[in-house]
């Protein structure tokens, strides 16, 4: 049996999938620790028994809420992702020492992990919580890709093996994607030890009570999410849809999740239903549609239940993630930062009327859940650990 | 290369925004938006919120109206991390003019 060390980012879309991959590793009898910044949240969502070696982390890093694009990139490289992996490195190190993993599974966003474990001479897996990093969208900047290069060089000089040369972001041994090439698309990035095991959904904690009785079933229904990352920006977006489901109350319910409690409520209200958090796998058996940021996971768990999404992406993976879905003919695109109530209405309507964009995210629900999931990852890693990869 | 509508007029500022400014209109057109002010201090990135993926729409419409008289690919190529952040209108306006005087001295 094997011994299996995560590192992640005190991130839960990045921690989550790994939760369920990693049970899967324990139930054939090997064993499974995290590295991690936050390890109360690692055990919040993996389990309080959860094996978790802490390492420092970067503190009060606020991006302003306007940088979108390369400006998010440039800032999100700078002030997170390069300090994040400077800080993590000495406790994955010291981790790695005490725990003796066979192999050390590394997040794609957590580059210590990575480097660490190439400069030790370990067996590394790339967790790839993401897939916006498979398609080259920055390919026509090639002084893009060279400063992000150079930061990486830099990075494995101060905690890699400085003649070491493999790009942290994908192991030469093994990746997990937690996608499939139906959502990616064709011009996915694809190699031998490149698996696409489609998204590793967990049953999580039950989160608040919610008033299923609410939902009416002679009208849609439809969710309303920015995810858990962009509370900051969200007030004028989250109003516009309101509008446009107020003004199809006859045939459509909406239920807006509002963590930053940006909208105001109303009491007893038929329409719209407003709550800070909302058990969103569940919901998603029951709804028909779904408007949100284009986020990695919000996406795949709605199309994981073959519900369409109008997509409105703000930043980061996001466009690319909208792009896919867009070009999967799952759902359609509008402009987070300018769109109207009329516009998300007729996008709506689209959705809720045409068949075709619910036929194409059945299409991917299909794809996902043949594509093998958490227990197709547990397999790939041991494989990787007996020296099979 | 085979342009739709060959330009043989001469290259100029105000003509060239007007074509970049009816681009990028049929651009956020496809988001449903008509009412966005474009000038040359406009930019990409923050004003427009243009991403990567559009601006390969951006280099169709731009070759669809000019040909190979300008490489948008070839711009993009050379430029730095923080000047793609910088860009603006006027930068590719300034460029196509360029460009278009090159291919007539050329």
């Amino acid at each position: 049996m094997s011994g299996f060390l995560f590192a992640v980012p005190p991130l839960v879309g990045h921690i989550n999938p790994t939760v369920g991959v990693a049970a899967r590793l324990a139930a054939r009898g090997h064993r499974v620790a995290w590295a991690c910044p936050d390890p109360g949240l690692v055990r919040r969502l993996a389990g309080a028994r959860a094996v978790v070696y802490p390492c420092a982390g970067v503190a009060g890093v606020e991006r302003p809420p306007g940088l979108r694009g390369p400006e998010a990139l440039k800032f999100l490289w700078e002030r997170y992702l390069v300090p994040l992996a400077d800080a993590m490195a000495p406790g994955v190190r010291a981790a790695v020492e005490e725990y003796r993993p066979d192999v050390v599974v590394a997040d794609q966003q957590a580059f210590a992990g990575a480097l660490v474990a190439e400069r030790l001479g370990l067996p590394w897996a790339t967790s790839a919580t993401t897939s916006a990093e498979f398609t080259d969208v920055y390919d026509g900047m090639p002084k893009v890709a060279a400063w992000l290069g150079a930061r990486l060089d830099e990075l494995r000089g101060r905690i890699g093996d400085p003649a070491g040369g493999a790009d942290p972001r994908f192991s030469p041994h093994l990746v997990l994607a937690f996608s499939t090439p139906e959502l990616v698309g064709p011009t996915a990035r694809t190699g031998e030890h490149i698996h696409y095991v489609g998204p590793s959904i967990a049953d999580r904690p039950a989160a608040a009570d919610f008033p299923w009785a609410w939902l009416d079933p002679g009208r849609s229904k439809v969710l309303v999410t920015l995810g858990t990352a962009n509370a900051d920006a969200g007030g004028r977006f989250l109003a516009e849809c309101v509008t446009a489901v107020r003004e199809r109350a006859d045939r459509v319910q909406g239920v807006l999740v509002d963590p930053g409690g940006t909208l105001a409520e109303r009491g007893d209200d038929k329409d719209v239903l407003i709550l800070p958090t909302v058990p969103q796998l569940p919901l998603l058996e029951r709804v028909d549609a779904v408007i949100c940021h284009a986020g990695h996971n919000t996406v795949c768990e709605a199309l994981w239940h073959g519900v369409p999404l109008v997509v409105a992406p703000i930043r980061d993976d996001q466009p690319v993630v909208a792009a896919q879905v867009v070009d999967a003919g799952a759902g359609l695109r509008v402009r987070f930062g300018r769109v109207t109530s009329a516009r998300l209405g007729e996008a709506l309507d689209t959705l809720l009327n045409d068949p075709a964009h619910r036929t194409a995210a059945a299409r991917i629900r299909t794809a996902f859940r043949t594509a093998g999931g958490a227990t197709a990852a547990a397999s790939h890693l041991a494989g990787l650990a007996a020296g099979e990869a | 290369m085979n342009p739709t509508r060959p330009t043989t007029e001469h290259a100029d500022e105000e003509a060239v925004l007007a074509d970049i400014r009816a681009m990028l209109l049929t651009l956020l057109e496809e988001y449903g938006e008509d009412d966005v002010e474009i000038g040359t201090t406009t930019t990409f990135n923050r004003d427009l919120e243009l991403e990567s993926i559009d601006l390969v729409t951006l280099a169709g419409l731009l070759e669809q109206r000019y040909g190979d008289r300008v490489n948008f690919a070839e711009f993009l190529a050379g430029m730095e991390f923080e000047e793609i952040i910088e860009l603006t209108v006027g930068r590719l306006v300034e460029y196509v003019v360029h460009s278009l005087k090159a291919a007539e001295a050329g």
